[in-house]
């Protein structure tokens, strides 16, 4: 019995905030859920969708042709080339892209490499799929970035793709062009699919460049490129998303898309229209917000240097704290696990004495033990109210 | 209210928009069709400045009753903001006598409604038209098939009569529209009768290699794009290149 999902597990973020709603004043920074509303240009074009009745019946399978058409402009002007009737696929968020591509390239068994700490749900779509999730370490004393010869070290005969989050959640790292590179020869050398779920790249800081290797023509067969709408226009309920590659590789990703879903929601594809139609002008004040509130958890998280080391996220709307043992005194020393701090135990102490729900560094893989997740996604003034709490609990 | 002030917008926009055109009288190209207006508009705009000529296209979804005037006075929009439009409103009637105004115009006509042509068609009189396809995309604003091919037939009607119509051959409702016609029609696409007409196209990595024939001349040509679109495009872009020169 449930022999193919005893081993997925409940997400642990939806588990902090389930904890968390048992406390009448707790604060959360632990989803990744933008605090704006759906902004009005989007809701406006769903109301004209509604009142023509357009949105009641199902779409094509790869969804509308008039929103894939908007899709393959768009790419056009970030440089990548792909055909909106044969290479573009609209999905129900990207957690069902990521869930139809990794059921249509692997066979139960083969491996998908994944540099961690990273995005929990990863794990568990692989392991539905009977597949094996090979961990890489990320190097923290490197920014979170990676070394192309753990990847190596990592491919065995059975790998059949290597699945990465750039700009990376939880360490809002941006993957650098050469080490993209890198990894496209390791993925040529060893004839591997690269999976790129690349949903915060809208969320970069301080002119970061950030650079996609689906804009690579020779690697189109190669990669196939995950994007959704949530985070970018404030649009978590909507589920929609969308994503890209070569024909071959998107015709048999639809098919499984097709038996999973059928269509993306209608009503959310025409919301995901307005979001294309929009001039990104619009959108900027949008991001503008985020980095400022980035920089009044940045600051905070200095005043609290002696709880907290930390790497400051060039991009999406985390940081991945690493939590210094000399805590111990405020959450008690059975959380002191080697050089480490047990983060599951840290983040419900944290939630118990605090009222602060946070995610803990072991959600994200094993290498983001001693870690919890901040989300500055939330309002700035439950950012300013939970550092305000953590500092008077923490104080020197 | 909001209906009344969208009202009043549009048909001030619609003068204004008029006078503009009257006192400087661009060559106006329109683009129509279910899909593939865009990249149409945006290969004709390039074909176009090649040639060292001065053009202004409608962006994206600028081709609709407030969009398309918008887009000929060279004006952002408001979109749902009431005082966003205020720059709109004050500015545009400076625009009648702008410096610079481009010699060409290449303008998307977006309809899906029926009467939404028509509307346009009052504010602009294209001297070349072309319909890309004609699918079912936003048919469920009419009553059938043969009210929404109505809509691009006016366009055909209301070009200009020394003007071009370029339909695609390859889609029997938009070729159609071409019979008995006294302007002139060119034909384009796969269909060899077409000319400009694709011989041959073979996918590679970059995009596509296409063979083309054009006035009984054939010449290789590397797209760098994907999908059949992009030839199509392509194909438009040679032949209204090759038609402003005789207007």
């Amino acid at each position: 019995m449930f022999e193919r999902t005893k081993n997925i597990k409940l997400s642990v973020i939806k588990q902090i905030e389930l904890e968390a709603s048992k406390y009448p004043d707790a604060v959360s920074l632990a989803q990744g859920i933008p605090d704006f509303d759906t902004p009005d240009f989007i809701k406006r074009r769903v109301e004209r969708a509604l009142k023509r009745g357009v949105v009641a019946k199902y779409s094509l399978s790869p969804g509308l042709p008039e929103l894939r058409e908007l899709i393959e402009e768009s790419l056009e002007k970030e440089g990548m080339y792909y055909d909106w009737e044969k290479e573009i696929l609209v999905t129900a968020g990207s957690i069902e892209g990521i869930t139809a591509t990794i059921m249509a390239i692997t066979s139960p068994g083969d491996e998908v490499i994944i540099p961690e700490p990273t995005y929990t749900s990863y794990r568990e779509v692989i392991n539905l799929a009977g597949c094996k999730p090979v961990f890489v370490p990320l190097d923290e004393e490197k920014g979170w970035g990676f070394d192309i010869e753990r990847y190596r070290e990592a491919v065995t005969e059975k790998t059949k793709a290597i699945f990465y989050c750039n700009p990376n959640n939880p360490t809002g790292t941006i993957y650098t062009k050469k080490q993209l590179m890198d990894l496209a020869r390791l993925a040529e050398d060893n004839n591997l699919f690269l999976i790129s779920d690349e949903v915060y790249k809208d969320f970069i800081y301080d002119e970061k460049e950030f650079f996609s290797l689906a804009s690579i023509p020779e690697l189109r067969k190669r990669v196939i490129r995950i994007f959704s709408f949530s985070k970018a226009f404030a649009m978590t309920g909507w589920r929609v998303g969308y994503l890209h590659s070569d024909e071959e590789n998107v015709r048999e990703i639809t098919k499984v898309h097709d038996s999973l879903v059928t269509c993306a929601p209608v009503i959310s594809q025409y919301a995901a229209m307005g979001a294309l139609e929009i001039e990104k002008e619009k959108m900027k004040k949008f991001f503008e917000d985020y980095k400022k509130r980035r920089d009044v958890m940045c600051s905070r998280l200095e005043n609290l240097s002696h709880v907290f080391d930390f790497v400051r996220p060039d991009s999406a709307y985390y940081v991945f704290p690493r939590i210094s043992s000399r805590v111990a005194e405020v959450v008690g020393k059975d959380l002191i696990k080697g050089d480490l701090v047990d983060s599951w135990g840290f983040a419900f102490r944290l939630l118990e004495k605090a009222q602060i729900a946070t995610v803990p560094g072991t959600a994200f893989g094993p290498n983001g033990e001693g870690h919890i997740r901040m989300s500055f996604g939330r309002r700035r003034e439950d950012i300013e109210e939970s550092f305000d709490r953590m500092e008077n609990i923490f104080k020197t | 209210m909001k209906c009344f002030a969208k009202f009043l917008l549009k048909h001030y926009l619609r003068v204004i928009t008029k006078l503009t055109l009257l006192v400087h009288r661009p060559v106006v190209i329109a683009v129509a069709g279910s899909t593939n207006k865009n990249f149409a508009k945006k290969e004709i705009k390039r074909r176009l400045e090649e040639e060292g000529l001065t053009v202004r296209a409608n962006p994206k979804n600028f081709n609709t009753e407030i969009g398309l005037p918008l887009a000929i006075l060279h004006l952002p929009s408001g979109y749902n903001e009431y005082k966003a439009w205020l720059p709109a409103i004050f500015t545009s009637p400076l625009r009648i006598f702008q410096r610079n105004f481009p010699r060409f115009l290449v303008l998307g006509l977006g309809t899906s409604d029926e009467g939404d042509m028509s509307y346009l068609l009052s504010i602009v009189k294209p001297h070349i038209s072309v319909v890309t396809d004609i699918t079912q995309r936003y048919k469920e604003g009419f009553s059938d098939m043969n009210n929404l091919v109505d809509e691009y037939r006016l366009l055909a009607d209301r070009t200009r009569n020394n003007g071009v119509l370029l339909l695609n051959a390859d889609n029997y409702r938009v070729k159609r529209i071409g019979d008995n016609r006294k302007k002139k029609v060119v034909y384009y696409g796969f269909n060899k009768k077409a000319d400009p007409c694709i011989v041959g196209a073979q996918k590679n990595e970059k995009g596509q290699r296409a063979k083309i024939r054009h006035r009984e001349k054939e010449e290789n040509f590397q797209i760098n794009r994907f999908g059949r679109h992009h030839l199509y495009a392509f194909l438009i872009g040679v032949a209204v290149k090759e038609e402003v020169k005789s207007l």
